[in-house]
């Protein structure tokens, strides 16, 4: 090509084909990207339809609005313990010995514009990003989309759940408010249970006894960069092995296990995803806008000697807290050595137990059920009611644990003896999951004979005789053309505009 | 080239027709829909460009919050509505690809890993195993700096408190405390004298002091002489996780923990009641002096706090 | 005219500190000795002294009027008050606590009820004027804030005839939230209030059927009457708190926790992160899920 030509406005027009300036990008990307065919099948992607698969989406969206929130908090947030005067526009606090932690965490909401908004719906954002992942994971669970092939991305979420959790906590310390002071006081007595090595440990992550002079630093740089590193990494692991391996679907018309049945990337799946993603933003930003989160300026700085009654974690640390009040004060003295089990079996061995299960699940299903077939279409849950009970069960157990750390608040708010309350939510966490086992089991029964093990009944038109007889014949289809699924068709390549000559298969050949 | 493309692209060569009913909106009535999105969009572009008024005129955080987080949801509620009533109803299907190659290729594979790498290792055993010890050993002693700079080694810190024979009791504003100043039925934290507003006299000294109407009142056999004129002074560090007890029921006569309500009896040398704390809090020794100061008799006759394993056996 | 005040306040200051300290120790072994069911219940009788700066007596008998400082000012019941404050207490009081207000009703067991002889104004005054007594359920574990039912003046009026019987201390108090300094009284709040009534003034459950009730709806007088005398279960601090340090309590409760500003939005009723998890959950993911439940296809 002879440059005098293609420098020109004109010629470049001239060259671009048919598709104008997109055209002509995606010609100069590809002749050195070589993108065309790839972001052509990306286009084409088919993302199967169904409300339960949106609910990862708002864990991703919730997690987006974590990430810009955060960057923003950082601008303002200083992570040291050196105490300063405060100073600022919250008058109860004026004059008071805080650190620069505290300081700088009350003045971003209150002397930065927009700082208030942004740390609520960071802290919104944080509580909704835990909550979807559980419900996200419940789907997945009962679903049975953890099965072969998708063993390892069940693997990744479950880790990703355990960094939320723990990104959370580290974030919720940082501001070294009173009840945030009081979690990092408790998390350092659970580092020091372990056995052996608890105080050596203890000593290191603080940088010496409690309360130590290097945790806010270093929770700072685990919560900011570390960890979100981390989850960023496995997310992309997640969303790259989700597309790799292509969407599960629910059985239905013309579905089967070696086909994908849906909406196109491009552009129906992107306008609503896009859109899901606007609001999911907004319900948070909407949440930060009227419901107060964790109003630091009340609390106060931590002090180590000081505490307020009726402190819980944020929510999804909570099975955490409530099991460490309903498990009784067993203690090993012996042998000039003690054992905490008080607090190393409900804050150590219980999550790890927990977490462990829901790693190796997939291998122990696959171990009792000797299915170790590729499954690409989804169970209804009442099709599996030993799977679905066993996970409504643990869900069940969760669910009590969480209960049971807001013991002195139920027994507040309906004036019931704290003790006995207690002594309840004990039983109740141990049988929650022998009770809700068997009900769901049922139900689950129940479900299928109702649905005839999944398949519609269909109706019978019942009609007199002229003798006076009923008979019953099946009724006729009822066809309503608007609302029939269509067959599925592949995503055309191009639409055949009628009579226009260009739109013949011949651009397809010139490829 | 082109046979294998299909394959991994095997979508119809064919157009489909504009009027192919997988290409309608799903929409019943497109135009009262495109007209109620319109609206939607509308909304929303008012509520951002409201953000932005209010956030130039610093209004409340409420206001900032409302105008963004209304304005996002109703540009997502319409772009959502567009895709889902206006765009191509579809469905549309893909074909899934096994991801799983031949037999032969995974062959391909191994043979590849096992004979070259194999044979490598084979021959050189002395060689790959001077360089697996190396980095073996290098992984194990990478851990030491790691993790022994991170921190000092606990030492004696976890047993001892800043409590010896004859310290003062003061406040948190460092005001010794003196037999006269508490009511009986009061209840004050105390400190070593000079330590109140340190971190290591507020995480581990600190003490909860009590007046109760008995003089001398002895709470365990052996402790006959520590609690003068009433006194009754306890580690505020909960032996269950460390938070501070420093819930006090005059009538009850308990120490309550606020995390986890565990519950001590004051009367009975702290010992809990109820709740999951395993072990009593230590009681401090007090007698008062010529001039009526309260001061420790000694310190603590066992290490404060949640338990952890060098702890000891000894329950008290 | 000043000079005499200040040597009156002098001497009534070593009169006190002299006379009034052996009664605490006295009125403690009585205490301990006179109860029923453990050799170490507390009393609350004297539980204050009126070692304050500014004493007024009556110029004609002598008596104390008022005593305090810039920031809380003590005022003792009238003594014209007495004889309504009798039959005030005869006619609401006295089936449970006796007619000589010694916690003996004509046919009760001794024991039972609380003796009042010589609690102080300022105790008998907050449990009249808060509408814990007369009490709605005299079963009950603890008694309940309720809507008084004797108008403040009779409960200074009972407070006065009470008193009579054995003059003691607290008098009845009026902070004055002009010399109070908040940010001292929420630093103090945190170290002294917050474990048990919650760092957002709420209240919670304590042990046995026991709760710290709401701070939300006290008036400020009657904050100092519960510090100061240490009604229930609630320890007393006397001592260990100055006045302007109670002041200091009083102005954070009556403006922040009263009327928190709640800059971010509705309080959550102050529960915190309980609240803030029902919230979370149901409203953040619960409308979500509905929405997602819209966007996606339904089988």
């Amino acid at each position: 090509m002879s440059s005098d030509v293609v420098n020109t406005k004109r010629a470049k027009r001239q060259t671009a084909g048919p598709y104008g300036k997109v055209g002509n990008a995606i010609n100069e990307l590809d002749e050195r990207l070589g993108v065309a065919k790839g972001g052509r099948t990306f286009m084409d992607k088919i993302f199967p339809d169904h409300w339960s698969f949106m609910l990862g989406e708002i864990a991703l969206y919730s997690f987006v609005v974590l990430v810009i929130t955060g960057i923003f908090l950082t601008l303002y947030y200083i992570p040291s313990t050196d105490l300063v005067t405060y100073h600022g526009s919250y008058l109860p606090l004026d004059g008071q010995r805080v650190t620069e932690a505290f300081s700088s965490s009350v003045n971003l909401s209150f002397a930065v514009r927009g700082g208030l908004l942004m740390r609520q719906m960071h802290h919104w954002a944080c509580d909704i990003f835990v909550g979807s992942i559980v419900v996200h994971m419940a789907r997945i669970f009962f679903t049975g989309a953890f099965r072969k092939p998708r063993e390892l991305n069940w693997t990744i979420g479950t880790t990703l759940l355990i960094l939320a959790i723990v990104n959370g906590f580290l974030g919720y310390s940082l501001p070294d408010d009173l009840v945030s002071g009081t979690g990092i006081r408790i998390a350092y007595s659970i580092i020091l249970s372990i056995p052996l090595v608890g105080s050596y440990l203890g000593f290191w992550v603080f940088g010496g006894n409690f309360p130590g002079t290097t945790v806010i630093p270093r929770f700072y740089i685990l919560h900011v960069l570390i960890v979100p590193l981390i989850i960023i990494g496995l997310v992309g692991a997640h969303l790259f092995l989700l597309v790799r391996q292509k969407h599960t679907q629910f059985p239905g018309k013309g579905r089967t296990e070696k086909n994908v049945v849906g909406t196109p990337m491009f552009p129906v799946f992107m306008a609503k995803t896009t859109g899901f993603l606007f609001v999911v933003s907004g319900v948070i930003a909407l949440l930060g806008a009227f419901a107060q989160i964790n109003p630091i300026w009340q609390f106060g700085p931590y002090t180590a000697s000081r505490i307020s009654y009726a402190v819980q974690p944020d929510w999804y640390m909570g099975f955490l807290d409530g099991a460490l009040r309903i498990w009784p004060s067993w203690s090993f003295h012996s042998f000039g050595y003690t054992i905490p089990f008080e607090v190393l079996i409900p804050a150590v061995l219980l999550p790890g137990l927990l977490f462990n299960i829901a790693y190796v699940w997939p291998a122990i299903e696959r171990r009792f059920t000797k299915d170790n077939a590729l499954h690409n279409l989804l169970d209804r849950p009442s099709d599996r009611p030993k799977h679905t009970a066993a996970g409504v069960a643990t869900l069940a157990l969760l669910g009590m644990l969480f209960i049971a750390s807001s013991t002195d608040v139920i027994a507040n708010f309906f004036r019931l003896p704290l003790n006995e309350v207690l002594w309840a939510m004990r039983i109740l966490v141990i049988i929650s999951p022998f009770v809700a086992y068997p009900i769901t089991w049922k139900i689950c029964k129940e479900v299928q004979a109702l649905h005839g093990g999944g398949k519609r009944k269909t109706a019978n038109v019942v009609t007199r005789t002229a003798l006076g007889e009923y008979v019953a014949t099946p009724a006729p289809k009822y066809v309503d053309d608007e609302h029939q699924e269509l067959d599925a068709t592949p995503v055309p390549r191009f639409i055949v505009e009628g009579d226009e000559p260009e739109s013949s298969g011949v651009r397809v050949a010139d490829r | 080239m082109s046979d294998h493309d299909e394959l991994r692209t095997p979508v119809s060569l064919q157009g489909i027709a504009a009027d192919d009913p997988h290409l309608a909106p799903a929409a019943h009535n497109p135009q009262i829909v495109e007209r109620v999105i319109a609206v939607t969009f509308v909304l929303g572009l008012l509520l951002v460009a409201g953000f932005g008024a209010c956030y130039w005129v610093n209004a409340k955080p409420w206001t900032l919050g409302a105008t963004m987080g209304g304005g996002l949801t109703f540009l997502g509620i319409g772009l959502i509505a567009w895709g889902k009533y206006l765009m191509p109803r579809g469905p549309f299907v893909e074909e899934r690809h096994e991801l799983a190659n031949s037999e032969d290729d995974r062959n391909a594979l191994a043979a590849a890993i096992v004979e070259r790498g194999g044979g490598v290792v084979k021959r050189r055993k002395m060689l790959a195993g001077l360089l697996g010890g190396g980095l073996g050993i290098f992984g194990v002693v990478a851990m030491f700096p790691l993790l022994r700079s991170l921190g000092p080694l606990p030492k004696g810190t976890l047993f001892s408190t800043d409590w010896k024979k004859g310290t003062y009791l003061v406040d948190i504003t460092g005001r010794r405390v003196h037999q006269g100043d508490l009511a009986i039925g009061s209840i004050v934290t105390v400190y070593p004298a000079g330590l109140e507003n340190t971190d290591r006299g507020q995480a581990v000294d600190q003490t909860v002091l009590i007046r109760i109407s008995n003089e001398n009142f002895t709470t365990q056999k052996g402790r006959e002489t520590w609690g003068p004129a009433g006194y009754l002074a306890y580690s505020k560090l909960c032996t269950h996780l460390g938070c501070p007890v420093g819930l006090y029921e005059q009538e009850l006569q308990l120490l309550v923990c606020p995390c986890h309500q565990s519950m001590f009896d004051v009367t009975n040398g702290a010992v809990p009641q109820f709740g999951p704390a395993p072990r009593p809090l230590p009681q401090l020794p007090l007698y008062i002096d010529a001039d009526g100061y309260l001061r420790s008799q000694d310190g603590y006759d066992q290490p404060v706090g949640p338990g952890f394993w060098e702890r000891g056996a000894s329950l008290s | 005219m000043t000079s005499s005040l200040v040597k009156r306040a002098a001497i009534f200051t070593f009169a006190t500190l002299v006379g009034v300290g052996p009664l605490i120790v006295f009125a403690s072994a009585s205490g301990a000795s006179g109860s029923p069911h453990t050799a170490y219940q507390t009393t609350r009788k004297n539980a204050g002294t009126p070692n304050s700066s500014k004493v007024t007596l009556n110029p004609s008998t002598g008596v104390v009027i008022s005593y305090g400082n810039k920031y809380i000012t003590y005022n003792a019941p009238s003594t014209a008050l007495v004889t309504l404050g009798q039959a005030l207490f005869l006619q609401n009081c006295a089936s449970c606590h006796g007619t000589e207000a010694n916690g003996v009703p004509a046919n009760g067991t001794v024991g039972s009820f609380p003796d009042l002889v010589g609690l102080g104004p300022a105790t008998i005054d907050f449990w009249v004027d808060s509408g814990r007594m007369p009490a709605a359920d005299v079963r009950a574990v603890q008694a309940i804030r309720h809507t008084p039912r004797l108008n403040p003046a009779q409960a200074v009026a009972i407070a006065a005839w009470v008193n009579s019987l054995s003059p003691s201390y607290p008098d009845i108090p009026t902070p004055n939230l002009k010399n109070a300094n908040v940010s001292d009284g929420a630093a103090l709040f945190a170290l002294n209030c917050a474990s048990c009534h919650t760092i957002e003034g709420d209240g919670d459950a304590l042990a046995s059927d026991t709760f710290s009730p709401s701070l939300r709806n006290i008036p400020a007088f009657e904050v100092v009457e519960a510090v100061r005398t240490g009604p229930a279960n609630m320890p007393r601090f006397t001592g260990n708190l100055s006045d302007q340090q109670v002041d200091d309590i009083v102005k954070y409760v009556t403006t922040e926790i009263q009327h928190p500003n709640n800059p971010g939005g509705f309080g959550l009723g102050g529960l915190g992160p309980v609240a803030e998890g029902f919230v979370g959950l149901l409203l953040g993911v619960g409308i979500l899920i509905l929405i997602a439940y819209w966007v996606g296809e339904r089988q």
